[in-house]
């Protein structure tokens, strides 16, 4: 019985050996992760300094370290929050093989289509005086519902038309911000009900003198223990992974191949309406040229995270750790003084790094596998003799 | 047969002086046209010669509210001009979704070939559309620009913000607003291409040279996007609390409500522009005075600068600076009215 794992090993063609392959391999790219996060926020700890602060509250002095002061980390956790919620689901779709290159024009149009609902019920809107208790959950829905529809319409056509995903994503890429150029005609709006942004999103708690907004967190953790749970233990979840390995072994294999794939977009999709949710209510307003650019940004974070651009590889906790690595370089720039010219440069140096660090890890991996292998044809041939 | 070879001879001879003859006249007609253009607007005079003229503008970018507030001046200048002169001014408005250079250059070129009588530009990138406002006035088109000039090209004008002096207005207006003391202040730098935003800063460092109690903690970029931009400014008030004061020569990240919750007068702010979504601001004391562009008038402005030149034939100032409007608790209703004339509301 022992034999059984290797040999199944060896079957590199087989759906779902990738899978098998990938979840230690997994392990060690979050390992990894946690350690250049612990890294980085060891430097910021040391060599971004401190500073005397006056707590609000008592009116008293302290030293406090820059980059450890609960405002600071509040804020960082805040700022990953869009991205990290974003990054987990085109993780999903980049496990697939896929690529989906309308994150950030999805979030805008959900955003806009949430910001038009909330101004008009706003306190200078005309449905002023509306009970919150349905125009809260209808601007969730609106956004949640526009980000799911806007995701189901790429998924339809990577299915249906059968076209490469990245063709179909950067239609729509266009598509989905034009219409929210032509909705907002250029405008921002703003005015939205208290009770969406102070009352919930921008829930605002005291915690020694710090001012922190728990909300993003908490939907940000949510959304990638879901995520994680589904990719990790659902068998439909598996099928992500075993379509992403070896599309046609999966196809052969029965699986639902464009189920799946219709599932990881529309998911994709809603993502970036959740994020567009936290977008709406942190910053009160939305226009039609929010979220510009951010699908590098959250291709960047699923990849650093540890996503395998070829299909196959990724975690929902490795995009979270993505987008927190991101955040915490960006963070460090301002803590550190950095000219802000360098930022890109950095960022940059740090995604091509992640890559290499994937590469030397396949590497690794394949000799590993090569050994394993070798090792159970060497016990089968004894156990055969 | 030698006779017929001769004919046909003599006929081809014919022929190809014919189409010497048409292509040389057509080549002189050609450049009789090409240098009409600009004598006819030389000669012009105070009365004028056609009944229908047509000028474009080409704004930096549809998603910037002051550029639909310019929009609904140069469509209002246009109606009164043409009524006042006895001709119809058309406006047309050809402006990238985004600010996009190189799209502006393309829209030049078609406004060229449709025939426009002058066109009107804020330059997204100088450099890049110098070529291509050279080329129109080269092929007799009037090209001016509002907003963000191009002042290496042949454009007859500039109307708009002096952006150096605005930089030294709004520092010296802080500097005012902060008082005696040491103080911190930090600016948002937005994209660190655009030659106005550029101007704005230098500016601002020069003038913060005068006050010596007041140092620079730095220069923060970011997308010119309002989330971005205030997340930007959160992150960076954030890791350096000691900052008390906010030179804010771009106010993209006012366009949100999420600076709203800082507590008045704790850190002080001096912006440029006056929005609407930037008016909460001054109301609420978060910000202590903002500047507001005269972006109703670079339309205004524009059309009136081209009937100058085209219809009239006269040669404005080769520069007009629009002076910045404070906006401030006592005059913000009354700056909130015209917003809703400007944006036809």
């Amino acid at each position: 019985m022992k034999i059984d794992q290797p040999i199944l090993l060896n079957v590199e063609s087989a759906p779902g050996s990738a899978t098998v392959m990938a979840s230690g391999r997994q392990r060690f790219k979050e390992t990894g992760l946690l350690g250049v996060l612990l890294a980085l926020g060891f430097l910021l700890t040391i060599f971004g300094g401190s500073l005397e602060e006056r707590n609000r509250d008592t009116g008293s002095t302290n030293t406090v370290n820059k980059f450890l002061r609960a405002d600071n980390l509040g804020n960082l956790a805040k700022d990953t929050s869009f991205f990290a919620i974003m990054a987990v689901g085109a993780t999903g779709v980049i496990i697939t093989g896929g690529i989906d290159l309308s994150v950030g024009s999805m979030y805008c149009l959900a955003a806009v289509c949430g910001a038009m609902f909330l101004n008009y019920f706003g306190p200078q809107g005309p449905g002023a005086g509306a009970s919150p208790f349905w125009v809260v959950p209808g601007a969730i829905a609106i956004c949640l519902g526009t980000g799911t529809l806007c995701g189901l319409l790429n998924g339809l056509g990577v299915v249906g038309l059968r076209v490469h995903p990245f063709v179909i994503t950067l239609g729509t890429m266009a598509i989905y911000r034009g219409v929210a150029f032509v909705m907002t005609k250029a405008q921002a709006f703003t005015s939205f009900p208290e009770q969406f942004t102070d009352g919930l999103i921008r829930h605002q708690i005291n915690w020694q003198g710090a001012s922190l907004y728990p909300v993003p967190l908490a939907i940000m953790i949510g959304v990638t223990v879901l995520a994680g749970w589904y990719f990790k233990h659902a068998v439909t979840g598996r099928h992500i992974f075993a379509v992403g390995g070896n599309e046609q072994a999966s196809l052969f294999s029965g699986l639902p191949v464009n189920r799946v794939k219709l599932k990881v977009y529309a998911f994709s999709g809603c993502t970036a309406g959740i994020a567009a949710m936290i977008m709406l209510g942190y910053y009160g307003s939305a226009s039609s040229d929010a979220g510009k650019g951010y699908e590098l940004d959250v291709i960047a974070a699923a990849v650093v995270g540890g996503a395998s651009l070829t299909g196959g590889r990724g975690t929902a906790l490795g995009a979270l750790l993505g987008a927190l690595t991101i955040q915490m370089i960006n963070n460090g720039i301002v803590i550190l003084n950095i000219d802000q010219n360098y930022s890109q440069i950095i960022i940059g140096a740090v995604i091509v790094l992640a890559v290499l660090l994937d590469r030397i890890n396949g590497t690794l991996r394949d000799k590993r596998l090569a050994r394993a292998a070798r090792s159970a044809r060497e016990t089968q041939q004894e156990l055969a003799s | 047969m030698e006779t017929a070879a001769k004919i046909s001879m003599k006929t081809k001879q014919f022929l190809a002086s014919l189409t010497v003859i048409y292509l040389a006249a057509l080549f002189v007609t050609g450049c009789e046209q090409k240098k009409a253009g600009p004598v006819a607007n030389d000669a012009a005079g105070s009365t004028p010669k056609k009944t229908e003229y047509t000028f474009a503008l080409v704004a930096k970018s549809q998603s910037n509210p002051v550029f639909q507030a310019a929009r609904t001046g140069a469509e209002d200048a246009a109606v009164e001009l043409g009524k006042k002169l006895g001709v119809k001014i058309t406006v047309l408005w050809r402006t990238p979704n985004e600010d996009d250079a190189q799209q502006q250059v393309n829209f030049i070129e078609q406004l060229v070939l449709q025939g426009v009588d002058g066109i009107s530009v804020s330059c997204s990138e100088a450099e890049t559309l110098t070529p291509a406002i050279d080329k129109a006035v080269e092929q007799g088109v009037q090209v001016m620009c509002f907003d963000s000039d191009a002042p290496a090209s042949q454009r007859f004008c500039y109307y708009g913000t002096d952006d150096l002096e605005c930089g030294h207005t709004i520092m010296r207006e802080l500097a005012a607003v902060l008082g005696p003391g040491k103080h911190v202040v930090a600016i948002p730098g937005g994209n660190q291409n655009a030659r106005n935003i550029r101007n704005r800063i230098k500016g601002a460092l020069d003038e913060a040279t005068n006050y010596p109690n007041i140092s620079i903690r730095g220069v923060y970029y970011s997308k010119e996007v309002p989330q971005d931009a205030a997340a930007k400014i959160e992150e960076v008030q954030t890791a350096n609390p000691d900052i008390d004061g906010w030179a804010m020569v771009g106010s993209w990240s006012l366009f949100t409500d999420a600076l709203l919750k800082w507590e008045p007068g704790k850190v002080k702010i001096v912006a440029m522009d006056a929005l609407p979504a930037e008016l909460p601001y001054v109301q609420k004391a978060v910000v202590a005075k903002l500047f507001a562009q005269q972006t109703y008038q670079w339309g205004w402005q524009s059309v009136e600068l081209l009937t100058e030149k085209v219809i009239e034939g006269r040669n404005p100032p080769a520069i007009e600076y629009s002076p910045l409007i404070p906006v401030t608790q006592t005059n913000l209703d009354e700056f909130a009215q015209n917003w809703k004339k400007w944006l036809r509301e």
